[in-house]
This record gives structure tokens, sequence and C-alpha cells, in this order.
């Protein structure tokens, strides 16, 4: 054990070379620099502008060089800022001598420092593992280099595009030296490193695989047949090479040769060592070692070091301490607390440090993983299943073992019993459930995995049981409330058969079925709960589950009690989804009842706005105005519910469709003529307007064409054609037969049917019965006499029909009291007219602004109308019955408010009574003259229903009133009129 | 016909006609052309109608329709090719006016105003037939001439439609079109044949207008005359807003004056110059006021629309008694 940690420390020298992006072994080419250096010195004598400016460049370079090997991350910072500066003050020279190209070497170091600073800053273990100076050094150098690259963008494009050309000076040593690192590289770094160097331009793909490539450089990190190969690939594409770069490739091949035998066999040496120390489980011994070993890594116990409970615990927080931190290597922690775990098992320090250790392990395994949104590796959730079970048997096996988050850290006893430990176990099976949902989430939904994924479900639920046996036992209510959460959300959306069973009496009442457990679950948490979260979710959950085993009564009383409606929107999204769905099952055991209205309420909101699926959460829909932001997308994804528990929607949409045909197309066939009618199913209406659209329609194919096709075969009264539109085998296979009891729900839908289309019929075609046989609707819509009697009978007394019931011959009797088309059409009309009246007489109020030629045109515009709505309600009349003229007349008294004082005088001038038979003539003459007598004949036309009786009396002098007045046709037509009336 | 070949009284301005005078051969070109274009669809035909003034009496020799949907063609190019190909034999070529199908009288709109009034400032004496088709079918042949009144032809020419500007010209929707008396005049021969043709004609034919069916009609009639309730109604709404707003700012303008005129009876007594009263235009821009063609138009439709339900009923209502008493000779 020891040894390994000292073997890490002895490799901390060659450590970096194992890791994919260190550039060069130390020590190598930096002798070959300080040897040419050194020759260069002494050679050169008198040098041009140009040569000391170059030089002093390439001396630079070669520094960053020879830091970018040690990975001294200030030193290079500092290196670069000089060459910065060298350049800007070679750049006369430059311009002089090169015409203002930028020399290829200083491009080339550019180059090559920016896949450095790339590769380092990609390799995040790394940066991690770096000291404070070092990583700092690099944040700021990246930003330099960015900044100052930016100017050389062009030409760097042009040197990457041929990078192993030779640098247009005398730069032999530079371009071995470029050999060398390039090799060294090549060995170092693996396929993935190498394929960046060959294919400069392709480093952006790469930077998102390099995660992928990290991973397995983890795996086989030690696969040398793998890297040797890559340096002979590499040796071959390089081709064009000039001659004298050959030279120095023999003694490097040499170089590299030893270089291979030496990590080889450091690298069995390894493998030994982590043989023995491997404990258990093999999954964990793919860990990389050895590997960005930060300096100030905690030492594990030394031979001598007494090891007992404090001793562990400090180690224990020695380590933990680093978590969170940048620096610290996620996996290697873990390893460390197994490392742990084993002493204290093997020493026998007790379970609470033991518990702690689990604790803290299991704590580390949810770190490791990064990113919120992505799941964890399937094999760490394999070790957390176990891991977690093993915590909890620990914790059931020491009952003396207190774990709670109550406790503090100063409180901890962890030595003697009662132990106390700080932590909470609530906490990592709640995590552990949410990564279960996300690792769900992560697999294709119909593939082989997502099932192989969901088989963890029976683990889980094994695992929340142990909790919860464990919590009843010893457990605040608050956090037995929150385990029995746990516990019921993963059974509210189970089917039980058995239930079904119990409640048909298959089974006996004292068996125990999920329908029970959730009651007792629930009401614990109804009664101890103190968050209303909890409560709100509980009681969700509790109406899903009883509206799944069809207790439509208990869960709509338990809907109702709970208000939920009121409040639902100022919680949080999760529970507004629960709460979607809760409404979609209830309107769906609505529906499995019979309830159809209820069925059409609890499901208008979700499928109104054609949004089901996002309100379900159970997909994202496109968005037409906006894209989303990732983030937000990320965000909706995190919240879609995984695909076990999906509702299905075509079954949902359907069942909402058949309920709102049920509801509306009655509804259409009695409003077919009012002028406002209302829409009680939007998406209903948008469905049939959409068929309606079409030029040519086809036979039915579709569900949402199924629904249209019943529709309005049910429109004309014909269930048969309605029945059968909606129960076939299509319409089983698609919607029918996904509801637990298919047949019942196909009979009452049957049954539905028959009587909506009884009612729709009554609607649209009683105005041409005079009267009905009882027997023959029975007859015709197959439905027992007493059934239609209360159809029939409850039309009556709501009012939606005008007739009724002869009971000796059992017939319907119409009373015809509904007005025709043309009728409500007048209506309609009149209602218009009145709103143009008032209109027009606002006009008319405002006098001040008001010019005559104006007033001219609105009285014009108002007798043309009055003489609109006189016409026609004549002709209209014509077949009327009394009840309407009655009606009428309201509403032209309502036309003309304003001509009360006229109605006044003129029943101030019409005596009460006729004083004596044939005595009207100085009435008439009176009449005659007065003048108002249009309107006066309007009045009379108006009062004429409901005085009937006066008007029979009035009739003789009336006639020869209306003589008097033959050559206005108004007066003419209303007496036609009237006579008509009387026929 | 040919013979008096008329003077025009182009000269003298305005010219006058009392009388359309329609060939018989000009009529069935119209009414074909109607029955093959408006069958089914609710497309206006529209067609050229050619003739002569007489003194005041405009006579229609012939017409040609107007190309169904000339997209390539130029409308004004192929009027001149067909009025010169009709010249070379030996046919009236002057246009006199045009013509457009109906359907429940629906005709007067936007369009038609526009339509005619161009064609009356370019050639004085047009004159617009409106031919129905549907009450054709029903056994009444319904062809009517209208023009432009002068009031009218003053105010469309001016653009103004504000209320003053009508006030002005004294145009109300009633004075917007005049009906122009409509005679079908044939030659002896045509008579001569006629009558021949009446002979072979089967006893049961003719005899449409004694149809009882009135409801869908005057159901559809009465749908149109809603619609344009309903437009006149906002179009009321419209000018009460306007008016609402304009009085509002009659009064915040007459405030304005008033302490403006305060202002300078102070400014006065203290012996300062006044302040000026120009700017009160600038502080108080007039509201545009509202154009009021489209309210006589609807309205001018409305009354249409009223004439022919009332004209419909009382037809009707003949027909009923004509029923009953029929009823009661079979008792």
């Amino acid at each position: 054990m020891t040894s390994r940690f000292f073997m890490s420390d002895s490799e901390s020298e060659s450590d970096s070379s194992e890791e994919e992006i260190v550039p060069e072994p130390p020590g190598i080419s930096s002798s070959v620099f300080v040897f040419s250096e050194d020759e260069d010195e002494t050679k050169r004598v008198v040098r041009s502008a140009k040569e000391k400016r170059y030089e002093e460049l390439k001396n630079i370079i070669k520094n960053i060089k020879n830091y970018k090997k040690n990975r001294d991350m200030a030193s290079l910072l500092s290196s670069f800022e000089d060459v910065c500066r060298a350049y800007s003050k070679a750049l006369p020279v430059v311009q002089k001598e090169e015409g203002g190209r930028t020399p290829r070497f200083y491009i080339r170091c550019l180059a090559e420092l920016d896949d450095f600073i790339q590769s380092v800053w990609e390799d995040k273990a790394g940066r991690k593992s770096m000291s404070k100076n070092n990583a700092k050094g690099l944040t700021t150098l990246r930003q330099k280099y960015r900044k100052y690259a930016k100017d050389y963008e062009a030409d760097i494009a042009v040197f990457r595009e041929n990078p192993d050309a030779p640098d247009s000076d005398a730069e032999v040593e530079h371009d071995e030296q470029e050999d060398d690192s390039d090799d060294d590289n090549i060995m170092d770094r693996g396929p993935a490193a190498f394929g960046k160097e060959v294919a400069p331009s392709k480093t952006t793909s790469k930077i998102t695989k390099g995660s992928e490539d990290e991973d397995d450089d983890d795996d086989d990190s030690f696969d040398w047949g793998h890297d040797s190969e890559d340096e002979s690939s590499s040796s071959d594409g390089d081709g064009g090479i000039d001659s004298l770069r050959k030279k120095f490739l023999k003694d490097k091949r040499e170089r590299d040769e030893d270089d291979l035998k030496r990590r080889k066999k450091r690298g069995q040496r390894e493998i030994k060592t982590k043989d023995e120390e491997s404990d258990d489980d093999v999954g964990w011994e793919r860990v990389k070692k050895g590997s960005s070993m930060p300096m100030e890594k905690p030492k594990m116990f030394g031979k001598d070091d007494e090891i007992n409970v404090t001793s562990v615990h400090k180690k224990l927080n020695e380590i933990m301490a680093a978590r969170g931190k940048k620096g610290t290597d996620r996996k290697e922690q873990i390893e460390l607390l197994h490392e742990l775990l084993n002493v204290a098992r093997d020493n026998n320090l007790g379970p609470a440090i033991y518990v702690k250790i689990q604790f803290n392990i299991i704590m580390s395994v949810y770190d490791y993983n990064p990113s919120v949104s992505d799941p964890m590796k399937t094999e760490f959730w394999e070790k957390v299943l176990v891991k977690i079970d093993e915590l909890l048997d620990m914790l059931i096996e020491n009952p003396e073992l207190t774990i709670g988050e109550q406790v503090t850290e100063e409180t901890e006893s962890l030595e003697k019993t009662p132990y106390l430990v700080r932590g909470c176990v609530l906490t990592i099976v709640d995590r552990m459930d949410e990564e279960f949902i996300k690792l769900l989430k992560a697999c294709d939904a119909h593939s082989n995995e997502y099932i192989v994924s969901l088989r963890d479900e029976i683990r889980v639920c094994a695992i929340i049981d142990k909790l919860l046996k464990y919590k009843e036992e010893k457990g605040m209510p608050a956090d037995i409330c929150r385990v029995y959460l746990r516990k019921i959300e993963h059974l509210y959306y189970k089917y039980e058969p058995r239930a079904a069973k119990q409640a048909v009496g298959e089974l006996p009442t004292t068996d125990d079925t999920t329908l029970a457990e959730m009651d007792r679950l629930c009401k614990y948490i109804y009664v101890r709960d103190n968050t209303d979260r909890l409560r709100t979710r509980a009681v969700l959950c509790h109406i899903y589950h009883m509206s799944l085993h069809d207790k439509w009564y208990e869960a709509r009383d338990l809907m109702l009690m709970a208000h939920l409606q009121e409040t639902i929107h100022h919680s949080d999204l999760p529970t507004q989804i629960l709460y979607n769905r809760t409404m979609v099952q209830l309107g769906l055991c609505a529906f499995r009842h019979g309830n159809i209205k209820e069925a059409h309420n609890a499901l208008l909101d979700i499928q109104s706005g054609g949004r089901a699926k996002e309100l379900l959460a159970q997909g994202l829909l496109p968005q037409r105005q906006h894209e989303r932001t990732t983030e937000q997308e990320k965000q909706e994804k995190q919240r879609q519910i995984p695909f076990h528990q999906h509702i299905n929607l075509e079954m949902l949409e359907c069942v909402y469709l058949v309920s709102a045909m049920l509801i509306e197309i009655p509804y259409m066939a009695a409003h077919e003529f009012d002028a406002r009618r209302r829409m009680i199913s939007k998406s209903f209406h948008h469905q049939l307007k959409n068929s309606e659209r079409q030029s040519l329609v086809g036979p039915p194919e579709s569900m949402r064409e199924h629904v249209v096709a019943a529709s309005k075969a049910m429109r004309n009264g014909n269930w048969k054609q309605c029945r059968n539109l909606l129960l076939n085998d299509k319409m089983n296979a698609k919607v029918w037969d996904l509801f637990h009891e298919a047949d019942r729900v196909r009979k009452m839908l049957g049954g539905k049917i028959q009587e909506e289309s009884l009612r729709t019929y009554l609607f649209t075609y009683s105005h041409v019965y005079d009267s009905i046989s009882l027997v023959k609707l029975s007859d015709m819509f197959e439905l027992p006499y007493s059934t239609v009697h209360a159809i029939i009978s409850k039309m009556i007394i709501n009012e939606e029909i005008m007739a009724s019931l002869d009971e000796p011959t059992s017939c319907l009797v119409m009373h015809r009291t509904e007005p025709s088309s043309l009728q409500s059409l007048s209506l309609q009309l009149a209602d218009k007219l009145y709103n143009l009246v008032e209109n027009n007489e606002r006009i008319l109020d405002q006098k001040p602004f008001f010019t005559r030629g104006m007033q001219v045109l609105a009285v014009g515009t108002v007798t043309a109308g009055k003489r609109a709505t006189g016409e026609t309600v004549e002709t209209a009349e014509t077949k009327t019955s009394t009840a309407v003229v009655t009606e009428i007349k309201h509403q032209r008294f309502a036309v003309w408010p304003r001509k009360g004082a006229y109605h006044k005088q003129l029943m101030a001038c019409l005596p009460l009574e006729p004083s004596s038979k044939g005595d009207w003539g100085p009435h008439i003459q009176q009449l005659a003259t007065h003048p108002a007598s249009y309107h006066l004949s309007m009045f009379l036309w108006y009062t004429r229903g409901s005085e009937g009786r006066e008007l029979d009396v009035w009739a003789p002098p009336l006639q020869s009133w209306f003589l008097c007045n033959l050559q206005k046709t108004e007066a003419k037509n209303h007496l036609k009129c009237y006579y008509v009336s009387r026929l | 016909m040919s013979s008096g070949r008329g003077k025009r009284e182009a000269e003298n301005g305005r010219c006058n006609i009392n009388v359309v005078q329609l060939e018989g051969l000009a009529l069935m070109k119209i009414i074909k052309h109607c029955h093959e274009e408006g069958a089914g669809n609710t497309e206006v035909a529209q067609g050229v109608l050619l003739g002569l003034v007489v003194d005041e009496r405009l006579e229609i020799t012939n017409c040609f329709p107007f190309p169904r949907h000339a997209d390539d063609v130029d409308e004004e190019d192929y009027q001149l090719e067909m009025m010169r190909h009709l010249r070379k034999v030996n046919v009236d070529h002057l246009s006199v006016g045009w013509y457009q199908s109906t359907q429940l009288g629906n005709f007067i709109t936007t369009q038609l105003l526009e339509s005619q009034f161009s064609y009356q400032t370019s050639i004085e004496e047009s004159v617009v037939l409106i031919y129905d088709p549907i009450k054709t079918a029903r056994g009444f042949l319904s062809i009517k001439a209208y023009r432009l009144t002068p009031e009218a032809i003053n105010i469309v020419q001016e653009r103004d439609y504000t209320p003053e500007a009508l006030k002005k010209g004294r145009l109300g929707f009633e004075t917007l079109f005049q009906e122009i008396r409509l005679v079908i005049k044939n030659s002896h021969l045509v008579n001569t044949l006629l009558t021949e043709l009446y002979e072979f004609m089967p006893g049961s034919e003719g005899k449409q207008f004694l149809d009882l069916g009135t409801m869908s009609t005057l159901d559809r009639q009465l749908r149109c005359l809603m619609e344009n309730v309903d437009d006149l109604s906002q179009e009321a709404n419209k000018f009460n807003n306007f008016q609402r707003q304009n009085a509002k700012q009659l009064q915040d303008k007459h405030k304005f004056m008033q302490k403006r005129a305060a202002e300078n009876a102070q400014r006065q007594a203290r012996g300062e110059p006044p302040l000026p009263e120009e700017d009160i235009n600038k502080q108080f821009k007039p509201i545009a006021p509202l154009p009021r063609l489209d309210a006589m138009i609807t309205s001018g439709q409305i009354y249409n629309y009223c004439k022919q339900v009332s004209q419909f009923c009382s037809q009707s209502l003949g027909k009923l008694y004509v029923a009953k008493a029929l009823q009661q000779e079979k008792k």
C-alpha cells in the first residue's frame, strides 16, 4: 500500500509523460538544444540585424519549448510575453527582409503553442492537478495567446495546411527538434493526439471527442502496442522531410525504443501493484493510477502509524477536504476512500467509522460526474446500488448507530456506542432515485437497453423498502414522509390487476394490494407532513392511483377536497406536471365510468392547446416562434417523465374527442340557428373544420378521422354508423384495447352513442314531426322504452324541446314553437338592427358637432333598417305561432325604445272598447289623419298577437282604416300578413 | 336605328339620358355570357356595351364580354381589337358603358362606383347594366340600367368623402346612383319570330314564376342583409368615436382659447404685447374626418336589399293567395 504511494511519488518526474497531452519527455531533446545552441554561439561572430533579431527570437522559442516540456506554465507565460516583445522589435527587419511575411519558424512556434495550450486546457484532470501558480499561468497564457494569435490567424492557417514543410531559413535544428517532439508526442498521446498533430485542422472536432478519448485512455492506458503502431505510421506520414532529418531519425528511434522498454517495465510494475492492492471490485481497478497525482495529496498511513478510529477519521477528513476543489482527481479520491474503508475493516474499527466511510464513498461517486444532466456510468450505478444496499444493511444490523443530519461534526461519536454519525441516508437514496431516472432517460425508450435498465427498478424499490423499514423503526415523521413519498412515486403509476380482482370480489378484501398500501402511505403523509409539497404530491399520486384502478368516486372526491386547482399554478414544475398527469388519469377514469362531461372537463385543459405532449412532459414540441436556448432545452429535458410512466397520447386524444363529440354534436343540433353559439370544444371543432376543408373525404384512416366521421354520422342521427366507426378493429387496436376493461368501456360507449344520437335526432328533425311514437323511437335506436322515455322527459324538463308526452298513446307531441331558420334569422337581424339604431342614435345625440347632411344620411339608414325589419318579419311570420310573435314583439319594442311616446299617444286615441258595433267612424277619421299613422300600423301589428281577442273585435274597423291608407305599401303588406296569419 | 346618328350632347357639358333602349340581341348575349360564366361560382361576369346616343335615348345594340382571366392579355388592347373587328362587320362600335352580373342584388360596391365613374368621365353617356341570373332563372327577367348622378360624379371627382363635402354636394345613399328606365326593343322581324315561337312553346313551360318555394332565397337575402347591417353598425361606431374625439378636442381647444384670452387681457393690462393665437392650430391638429363612402355604399346596398326583400315578399304573398284560392277550389 505504502509502496504504491511512494511509487507514485517516484513517478512524478515522468508522470507527465503518461498523460496524453504532454508533448516531450524532458531531458532528451533539451540536450540536443544545448548542443546546437553552443555551436551557434561559437560559430557566429558577426551577425546582421536580421540574424541578431532572429537569433533572439529563436532563443526564446527554444525556451518556450523547454518550458512546454516541463509544463512550467508560469515561465512559459513570461517567455511568451518575451517572444512577442522580441518579435515586435524584429518587425522592421522582417518587413525589410521577408517583405512583410511573418517568418515561418515564428508561426510554427505560435501554432505549436496553440496546440499545446489547447491540449493542456482540455485535459481537465491534468489541469486540476496543476499547482496554483501553473494553473494561473495557463489561463493567462491562454487568454494572451488568443488575443495575440488573432493577428496571425491567416498565417497560422497557411502553416497548418502544410506543417511539415521546412522553414524558410536554416532551421535545421529547429526541424529536428520538431520531429523529435512530434514523434514523442505520438508516443505519449496515443491515437487522439496523433490525429491532432497530423490533421490540425480537425482540432475542433477533437475537442468534442476529447472526453471520450480520455476515457479510452483510462481503460487502456497501458496498451503500448497501439502506440508503437502509431509511431511507425507517423514516420510514414512524415514522408517529405529533408535529408538532414533522416540522420537524426535513427538515433531517435533508438532512443524511443529505450524509452519504450523503460515504460513497459514501469507499466508492468504498476499493474502488479494494482493487482496487489485491488479489493473485491474489478470495476474500480480501471482507474488510472499515478496520473497527475497532486503533490499535496494526502498520504496513507505509514507502516508504524497507529491505526485507530481517530486517525482514520482524520484521514477521511483530509481526503474529503479535497472534495469539490478544482484540482481534485475524483477518481483517485474514490480510490483513496476505498483504501481507507479496507483499512477500517481490517482493523475492526467499529461500524460507525465504516458507515461513515461508506457514506463518503457514495457521495464521492455521485460527485464523480461533474455535469448534472448527464447520467452516471453504468458501472458506477451498479456500484452505488451495491454500496447503498450494504450501507442500509449495516444500519439495520447496528441499531445502536444513529445517522442523521442533526448530528454535527462535533457531536459525532464514532468510537463508542451509541454511535452518532453525521449524514443523511435519505439524501443518498433520493439522489440514487434521481440518477436512476436520468439513466432511464438517457437510453432510447424503444431499445432493449431501456428494458435492461428498467430491471434495476426492482433493486431501487428494494432499497427504498429497506430504507422505509429502517426509518419506520427509528426516524422522524418528516423523514418517514419523505421515504413514503419516494415509495409512492414508484407505486402510483403501476396498475395492479389484483386490485381490480379485489374490487370484483375475486380476491378477499383482506389481501394487501397496492391500493391499500397507497392509502396507508398517503394518509400518513396527510397527517404528518408539514411541507405542502410532499402532501400535494402525495395527494396527486393517490388520486392518480385510484383513477388508475377505477375508483372514480373516491378519486373525484379527493380531487375536489384537495382544492389543488387554485394553488397548483404556484407550485414547482414537476408537481404541475404531476397534476396534469393526474387530471388526465382522472379524466380517463371518468370516461371509463361513462361520466362523459366530467371526462371532457378534466381533459379540456390538457388538450385545448394541442400541447398535451409538453404538458405531460412526454416529449419536446418544436417551438414555432422562437428557438429554445440550449439551457432551456436542457431544463425541459430534465423535466421529462421516463418512458415507462408515459400516458398514451393517442388514447388520451381519442377519449377527449369522443367525449367532445358526445357533448358537442347534440348541442350543435340544438343550437343550429343560434347566432351566438358557443363552442364547447375548440379542438374538436378544429378537427371538424379540417375535414370539411378537404375536397375529398376518403374512408377514415387515423383515429381522428374515425372520430370526425363518427361525428358526422351522429349529426344525422345515424347511430349505427357512428358506433361502427368508433368501435371497430382498427380503433380497438389503437385505443380501446388499451383500457383494462375494454369490453365494459365499449359497451358503455355504445350506449352513450345511442342516447346522444337519439337526442341529436330529436333536435334535428323534431320540426318535421307533429308527433313521434316513443315505441318507434326505441325501435329505431334499439334502446329500451324506459330509457327513451327518460331521455325525452329530461329534454322536456330542460326545455330543450318544446313538446309534451302523451302517455296513453305513448307519443311525443311537438308544440312546434321553435322558430324556423328564417324566423331565427329574422330575430338575429332584429338584434343587429337594434345595435345599429343604438349606434345611430348615439350619433344623433352628439348634437353640437352634428351637421345636417349627416342627419339626412343617418335618418336614411334608419328608415332603410326599419323597412328591412318590418317587412322581413312579416314574411317570417306567415308561418309562425303566437309564441314567436310575442317574442318578436318584445324584440320590436326593444328596437324602438324611443317611440314610447308615440305609443302612448296612439293608445290614447284608440278606444279600449268599441262603444257600439260599427261606431268606428270618428276613430278611423282620427287615425287616418294622425301624423303617426305609419307607426300606428306597426304598433297594431305588434300588439296583434297577444291581444288577439281585441283584434277580432277590431277587425272590421281596422280593415277599413287600413283601406284608407292603401296607398302606403307598408299598410297594405301588414294587412296581407294579417290575413295570411288568420288563414 | 343607325339612321339617327345622333349628335352627342357632350358639347354642353352634361348629357342627359332618360331611357335606355336595349336591343334583344345584346340582351341575349348578356344573358348567355352571365349564365355561362356566373353559373355556380360567385365571380361576376362583365362586358362592354356598344351603341349610340339618340337625343336623350341611349340605344344599346351590341355587346361583348371581357375575357375571364386576362392575365396575359391587355384588356384595353382586347377591347380596341374587338371594336375594330366589329366595325369591320359594320356593327355599332362605340362603347357606351358596361354590364355586370349580380347575385341577389349585391352590386353596390366601391368597385362599381369607381368603374362607373371612370366610364362616365371618359364616355359621358355610359351606363351600367346590372343583370341578375338567379332571378331570371326564377322567371323574372331582371336587368337594370344605372348611372351615377351628377352629384355623385362631383363628389367622386373630388375624392372627398367627408361629411361636410357630402352635405355640400347634397349626396346621400339614395342619390348615389340613378336608375334609368330600360326598354327592350326588337325589330319587327324578331317580333314576328317570337310570336311564331310562342305557338311552339309547350304549355307547361314558362310558369316558374309561380314557384312557392321561397324560403331559401329569403334566407340568403336575410343573411346578406345581416352582414351589411353589421358593417354599417361598425361604421356608425367608428363615426361615433370620431365624433367623441372631435368633441373632446373642441372642448380642449375652447379651454385653451379662454385661458389664452385671459392671459392676453392680463398682459394688456401690464402693457405687454399679447401672445399670438396662431399656434393653437399647431397644438390641436384637427382630426382627419372620417370618409363616409363605405357607410354610404353599405347604406345603399342595404336599401337595395330592403327593396328586394319587400318586392319579393309582396310577390310571395300574392302567390300564397293564389295558392289558397286553388286549395279552396279543390275542396
